[in-house]
């Protein structure tokens, strides 16, 4: 695999990614970054998706994000409805699970693992 | 990092922040030769040689001069690999991309195990289902190969690899792996 291939192949995905796009109701955005990747981030992912799977949702979109600025409470996640982000944060794979199955399908927020605006911490 | 998987997921990230269409991870365990040779190749927005040098004397330079954390990682496994009697090189062009190679002695007793590359090729062709991921694992003559492009064209137009459907395609995709 040399790099000049993937150059080609680039134009053709930018075409098709264009065509894709749709906005769901809900969008989760997970931090990813190293320090999310070692505080256990991939697991949390997993969770999530592994949920969204099991409860059939087809309303959710996950994004993941180099770092959402919030390292002290990796790993991290913001749950995006209409106009409400939710920030979270610790979580472990069960709170993923829990996001999903309680505040995305019920509407109900998971109080324990909710963490403060980063602007309420500065 | 405990895993040289998620190393592999870190790198992928740069890759995705840097507008990669296409993620290609080959993971190549020579017991014999006792070698282990993790490639990362991304056609995202490169890096010019001094920001390459910044990435790679992360642990070094200045706390002042660093604008954002990019690629904290890279030093994370460049010294990981040199502790395990390897090294790790980047090969980018502003424009066309990244090659990062990392390679270490594979029984080193530093060195960190695999660990769960499903799990990291999961979380990355998921949580950037626009990006093609590719992983080839070669070990002992056993090759596992894995390419999100194929799962999605099975799946068909108008079917997100985020959906019920595609997340079940991506684990049999992956569970296709000793």
């Amino acid at each position: 695999m040399k790099l000049s291939d993937l150059q080609q192949w680039r134009d053709r995905a930018v075409r098709d990614v264009s065509m894709r796009g749709e906005r769901k109701e809900w969008r989760i955005v997970v931090s990813m970054g190293t320090s999310g990747i070692a505080a256990g981030a991939r697991d949390v992912m997993r969770a999530l998706m592994d949920e969204i799977e099991r409860q059939e949702l087809e309303n959710v979109e996950v994004a993941l994000t180099g770092s959402l600025g919030l390292d002290d409470f990796e790993p991290v996640l913001r749950v995006e409805h209409q106009d409400e982000s939710v920030f979270y944060g610790r979580l472990t794979p069960e709170a993923a699970r829990s996001i999903i199955s309680e505040h995305v399908c019920q509407g109900r927020k998971v109080e324990r693992f909710v963490i403060g605006l980063p602007k309420e911490r500065e | 990092m405990d895993e040289i998987a998620l190393h592999v997921l870190d790198i992928g990230m740069n890759a995705v922040a840097a507008g990669a269409r296409h993620v290609v991870v080959t993971i190549v365990e020579d017991v014999e030769k006792d070698r282990l040779e993790i490639r990362v190749v991304d056609d995202g927005k490169g890096m010019d040689p001094e920001q390459v040098r910044d990435v790679l004397e992360r642990f070094s330079s200045d706390k002042a001069q660093r604008k954002r954390p990019i690629a904290l990682g890279l030093a994370l496994l460049r010294q990981t690999a040199e502790k395990c009697g390897g090294g790790l090189r980047i090969t980018s062009t502003p424009g066309r991309g990244t090659q990062v190679d990392a390679w270490m002695r594979h029984r080193d007793y530093d060195r960190p195990p695999l660990g769960n590359l499903a799990d990291t090729l999961f979380a990355l062709c998921l949580g950037a289902p626009e990006v093609d991921v590719q992983c080839t694992h070669q070990k002992n003559g056993t090759v596992f190969h894995f390419d999100s492009a194929q799962v999605r064209q099975a799946l068909g137009p108008g079917v997100s690899l985020q959906s019920p459907e595609g997340v079940r395609a991506v684990r049999r995709a992956l569970g296709s792996r000793e």
